[in-house]
């Protein structure tokens, strides 16, 4: 039994050995895709597996989706040329260089952008329930008038972005009222949501699918929300399931969107903003093995099971091919370069 | 009956392999029942969600307890949660007692898993609102209260206290997280080191290194006779498992098992502060607090009741307010993802039969896990009786192979392990103290996030005693401890100057 058991400890940890050393080599067999998130519950994990189960189908590969969080995704896709390891995550990675986070690099000029996946339009902002905000009007009005409003953000990226946003309308429609909009810089989502439980924050950066059951708690109850903002374009969400998220439907959330909400970005247009999910690779990979992928993807969004599976959780499939992804991504890019451009200034 | 009804053959049959895979990953040195969950939880997309959390609810209970059999065995926790367990576990081996030390172990971890499974099922809602009352402050007091615990574990209270900051310190090294709402920046080392620390040291090379690669490098210095076993003794010469081992621990066991469940509910606390808060618990009411950290049974109640205690915890705030109470937890969530079931403050009441479920699992998994751990413990406890010569390289192959998949392969986390196992083994020939030194880095970024956090919110520090009545709660007990602590150590120090 002591010979088993440790006989059994040391295959353990050289089967795991030798499946990293088969994955570098054996590509298409075997591929890594690694994301941006360390969270297993969040949208990024939900989306790429969905994309892994159905590349794996497709191409004949087992395609497994690791958890590691942007740092080591980056550092994980930049150490292997040969395919057997790509990269998912969203506008947080060049959102993250923009915001000068530590760890992040140019995307566009350090590693190959893949196609672009989909959508989640469920960025949102939400208040407590029993809040005096209504509509993310009231927000701004408030921070105009020299209330100090704190929004609770995780700094560097998707979440920051939205907060940005606001800073730069209430600059645009007050000059000097963007500074009673404070940041309340936290972690997770569990995090965010325990500052508005405990009075720390007046408006929380959340989603749909993370809060949507929050916001159909009875008023009384310390942790009932009502969204005011989801930063999503009004066409993006028209574009997802009907049923909307959890009980509440598509119509009702576009009520929380541009044009129906509205944050300027310039004083005549609406600042929006939708969280894309888009893949990346080693500069060097083989140029073939794109392909493979782009075509691959291709064929399964048109077959329509991946995008069901996708609206079904509240995505909207936005397949794009490598070539017009980077294109797309790069205005993006530029154009909230503005966005946080104009509020340090 | 309701429950019953969810019972299916490959319902049992997947908690059953469940259980029995997280106890071979709790038991390797490097493998935890987190990593467990991470590499199991892509099956369960097309597992289905009750097959999958099934099967992923085994591997949760069964990693946790698995812990101490290295713990017990080798000195060297198989998770961070049962540290507490190496203080008295790995004594009790070294005088012959393995067996009865591993089947209290079982029992306590039984007892835990149980307790934490009532609260969960008949108070998660309302034990899931009072857990939002702990707000950065309140969980930054706990972790203090839990460091304060460090001057009670050592023989030489300001070493101890020396010791424990140190770790603290180490803990900082590396980038001050914006995943946490940090700014990003680096501390604490030189630029060359930034892309091999940018995460800071992994825990559990560190873990291992201090734990398993020093004591054997301390048992290479000494010299390893060729018929030297880890006991020294014979099995054949070990004492027998009776429940009369329990007679007088009924208040050990039920306080720590509520401590772990507390904890547990707790987001962002984590089981190595509810064993190292039983522990020291069980020690403070002690009436022989000496005997602890040289094999008191006691001891390895507390910290396995607590870490088991922890599982159903940790679930409250996972299944009432779709928030994960600890680090598994977090990775659970996952499977509710993947089959696109939301988990949040109505996921039980619009949920019945997947939340029946879930306590089904849990309650088979914890069954399951005393089953097997029970009758097989025998069989490993013999572990014991290989020579050393032979056993210690293979612990040195687990340690490495261990280190390297933490992180599905990196090298830097081995030289970490090669690192912290070199710093071990120093600071056993000057006097440092390991414990204390563990506990500090394994609690020292959630120290720092939730003290940083507490003043960028209030601004000043009189809100640590002015928050709420909780804070106040929460300084008595440290004060306590802090007093508890310096009694023993004048106490320990009169005992060594008059010894008698």
């Amino acid at each position: 039994m002591t010979r088993f058991f440790t006989e059994l400890g040391l295959a353990a940890g050289l089967a795991l050995i030798s499946t990293a050393g088969a994955q570098a080599q054996e590509f298409p067999s075997n591929v890594r895709v690694v994301i941006g998130s360390t969270s297993t519950g969040g949208d990024t994990y939900q989306a790429s597996s969905f994309i892994a189960s159905a590349l794996s189908e497709k191409l004949g590969i087992n395609a497994k989706v690791d958890a590691v969080g942007p740092t080591e995704a980056f550092k994980a896709i930049a150490r292997d040329p040969s395919g057997s390891t790509i990269m998912i995550h969203h506008d947080q990675s060049y959102l993250g260089y923009l915001y000068g986070i530590k760890g992040y690099e140019d995307i566009f000029a350090t590693y190959k952008i893949g196609p672009t996946l989909a959508v989640n339009p469920g960025n949102a902002y939400l208040v407590p329930k029993n809040s005096p905000y209504q509509t993310i009007g009231d927000v701004l009005k408030a921070a105009e008038s020299g209330t100090r409003v704190r929004v609770a953000i995780q700094p560097g990226g998707v979440s920051e972005i939205g907060f940005s946003a606001l800073k730069n309308a209430a600059k645009i429609a007050s000059p000097g009222s963007e500074a009673n909009i404070v940041p309340v810089n936290t972690g997770s989502q569990a995090d965010k949501d325990q500052l508005l439980f405990d009075g720390q924050a007046d408006v929380i950066n959340g989603s749909v699918q993370s809060n949507e059951q929050y916001t159909r708690l009875a008023a009384d109850d310390q942790k009932a929300m009502r969204f005011v903002w989801l930063t999503a374009e009004g066409s993006t969400i028209a574009g997802g399931n009907e049923s909307g998220y959890g009980e509440t439907g598509r119509d009702a959330l576009a009520q929380f969107a541009s044009p129906n909400a509205s944050v300027t970005l310039d004083g005549s247009s609406d600042f929006t903003f939708d969280k894309v999910f888009f893949m990346m690779f080693n500069k060097d990979m083989d140029p073939a093995l794109v392909a493979k992928i782009d075509a691959a993807l291709k064929e399964i969004y048109a077959e329509g099971k991946l995008a069901e599976t996708l609206k079904a959780n509240f995505f909207v499939p936005a397949y794009r091919p490598t070539d017009e992804a980077a294109a797309y991504l790069q205005k993006k890019n530029d154009d909230y370069a503005k966005v946080i451009e104009a509020i340090r200034q | 009956m309701e429950l019953l009804a969810h019972i299916s053959p490959m319902f049992v049959l997947l908690v059953f392999v469940g259980t029995l895979i997280g106890i071979i990953f709790g038991a390797i040195p490097g493998m935890t029942a987190t990593m467990a969950v991470a590499v199991c939880l892509p099956l369960t997309y097309s597992l289905g969600l009750q097959e999958g959390l099934a099967l992923l609810l085994g591997l949760y209970v069964g990693g946790i307890s698995g812990g101490l059999v290295p713990a017990i065995l080798l000195n060297i926790p198989g998770t961070p949660a049962s540290i507490a367990t190496t203080f008295d576990g790995h004594p009790m081996n070294q005088r012959g007692e393995g067996e009865i030390a591993l089947k209290l172990g079982i029992f306590a971890s039984l007892f835990g898993g149980i307790f934490s499974l009532v609260a969960l099922y008949f108070f998660a809602p309302a034990l899931a609102d009072f857990a939002i009352k702990f707000s950065y402050v309140e969980k930054f007091l706990i972790i203090f209260f839990a460091l304060t615990i460090m001057g009670a574990l050592c023989s030489n209270m300001l070493v101890g206290v020396f010791s424990g900051v140190l770790g603290v310190l180490v803990s900082l090294v590396g980038a001050y997280s914006t995943d946490k709402g940090g700014n990003g920046e680096y501390r604490l080392m030189f630029e060359f080191m930034e892309p091999y620390l940018s995460s800071g040291f992994s825990l559990l090379p560190v873990l291992i290194g201090v734990f398993g690669l020093s004591s054997i490098l301390i048992e290479a210095e000494e010299g390893v006779p060729a018929t030297a076993s880890t006991t020294g003794t014979a099995t054949a010469r070990q004492k027998k498992f009776r429940l009369t081992i329990f007679r007088g621990q009924g208040v050990n066991l039920f306080r720590s098992a509520f401590i772990g469940t507390f904890v547990g509910l707790l987001p962002g606390v984590g089981g190595s502060a509810a064993s190292i808060m039983s522990y020291s618990q069980a020690k403070a009411f002690s009436k022989d607090p000496q005997s602890y950290g040289k094999g008191n049974p006691a001891g390895i109640i507390a910290s396995e009741a607590s870490n088991n205690g922890l599982t159903g915890g940790a679930l409250i705030p996972l299944l009432s307010l779709g928030i994960p109470g600890d680090a598994t937890t977090a990775i659970l969530i996952g499977a509710f993802t993947l089959q696109g079931v939301q988990v949040g403050p109505l996921f039980i009441s619009g949920n019945t039969d997947v939340w029946n479920m879930i306590i089904v699992a849990m309650l088979l998994a914890n069954i399951f896990m005393f089953a097997m751990m029970y009758f097989a413990i025998r069989h490993i406890a013999r572990i014991v009786t290989v020579p050393k010569y032979i056993l210690l390289p293979i612990i040195l192959v687990m340690c490495v192979v261990g280190s390297y998949t933490i992180n599905y392969g990196i090298m830097f986390d081995v030289w970490t392990l090669f690192l912290f196992g070199l710093f071990g083994y120093l600071a056993h020939r000057i006097g440092l103290e390991i414990a204390p030194f563990i506990i500090g880095f394994i609690l020292g970024p959630s120290a720092e996030i939730y003290f940083v956090k507490s003043l960028e919110s209030f601004g000043t520090l009189t809100i640590f005693f002015t928050k709420s009545w909780i804070a106040g709660v929460l300084w008595l007990l440290i004060a306590l401890s802090i007093a508890m602590s310096v009694w023993m150590a004048g106490s320990a120090g009169r005992a060594a100057r008059d010894p008698k």
